[in-house]
């Protein structure tokens, strides 16, 4: 079946061995470059979410704009119906 | 382990949340475990320090949500230490390695049997290539890394009893096909 690989060896690796991939310094080092890194991308996420909101924001007021802007006519429209409406026909 | 030097890892712990630097303490005194435990599960040293360097970033990473539940510091450590190697054998799709000391291997069948000889060992190696994964994986913790079953079952994410389950299924298979008297605890 052989599902795993057993291999034997003869003894631990020895400290000293290990010691030289033991670099508390280089760590820290990554670990800084990680915490910058995550706090980079984490504000050019919220500078996005504002963007994103800002555009939002603007193309509504537009659209308002463009609808009171439009109401006059309309309604200029419908005065000018209701009056031709009051005439008196001759 | 004692009760006050779970609290003094953990007020290591507090500190390192305000200053990683104070971390260093529990990285010089935990490399060399975790090393080892890596190191069994690969047999590749350059990998096991790669393995090593990604558990320890995961912990600095994640001290905020430590949460104390009354482990010491460590069974988090190997528990990262574990995910980091299954997630690296995932990635490969390859077989699992165990690499294990031939000399503890020797002591654990002293301690078992009065007689035994290279024949003995091999046919071990045999049977251990057989276990499920999941049974090496206790095996593993509990007769080299002297762990208790509720450490093994935080560390491997499985209930206590499932731990006791997989040790005792695994010893009763070794009983019977060596004649070993070994018990949960590697000793006779």
């Amino acid at each position: 079946m052989g599902r795993n690989e057993i291999r034997l060896r003869r003894q631990k690796v020895s400290s000293g061995r290990i010691a030289q991939h033991r670099n508390y310094g280089e760590l820290m080092e990554r670990h800084e470059r990680d915490v910058r890194l995550r706090r980079i991308v984490k504000t050019f996420i919220y500078f996005l979410i504002i963007a994103a909101l800002l555009v939002m924001f603007l193309i509504v007021r537009r659209w308002e704009e463009k609808k009171v802007n439009a109401k006059p006519q309309t309604g200029l429209v419908r005065t000018l119906e209701v009056s031709e409406l009051n005439q008196p026909k001759s | 382990m004692s009760e006050a030097e779970i609290q003094y890892e953990y007020s290591i712990l507090e500190r390192s949340r305000r200053n990683p630097k104070a971390f260093g303490e529990l990285y010089e005194k935990y490399f060399d475990r975790i090393f080892n435990y890596v190191y069994r599960q690969t047999d590749d040293e350059d990998l096991t320090a790669d393995l090593c360097s990604q558990t320890f970033l995961i912990v600095l990473k994640n001290l905020d949500r430590y949460e104390f539940r009354g482990l010491p510091f460590s069974a988090w450590l190997y528990k990262i230490a574990s995910n980091e190697v299954n997630k690296h054998y995932r990635k490969e799709k390859k077989n699992k390695v165990f690499s294990i000391e031939e000399l503890r291997v020797r002591e654990l069948i002293e301690q078992a049997s009065e007689s035994w000889d290279e024949e003995i060992i091999q046919r071990l190696l045999n049977y251990l290539k057989d276990l499920p994964t999941e049974m090496l994986e206790v095996l593993e913790l509990r007769f080299f890394e002297d762990k208790d079953f509720k450490e093994i079952a935080f560390i491997l994410d499985i209930s206590e009893s499932g731990a006791k389950m997989r040790t005792y299924r695994a010893l009763d298979r070794l009983r019977r096909n060596f004649n070993l008297k070994i018990k949960y605890d590697g000793k006779e």
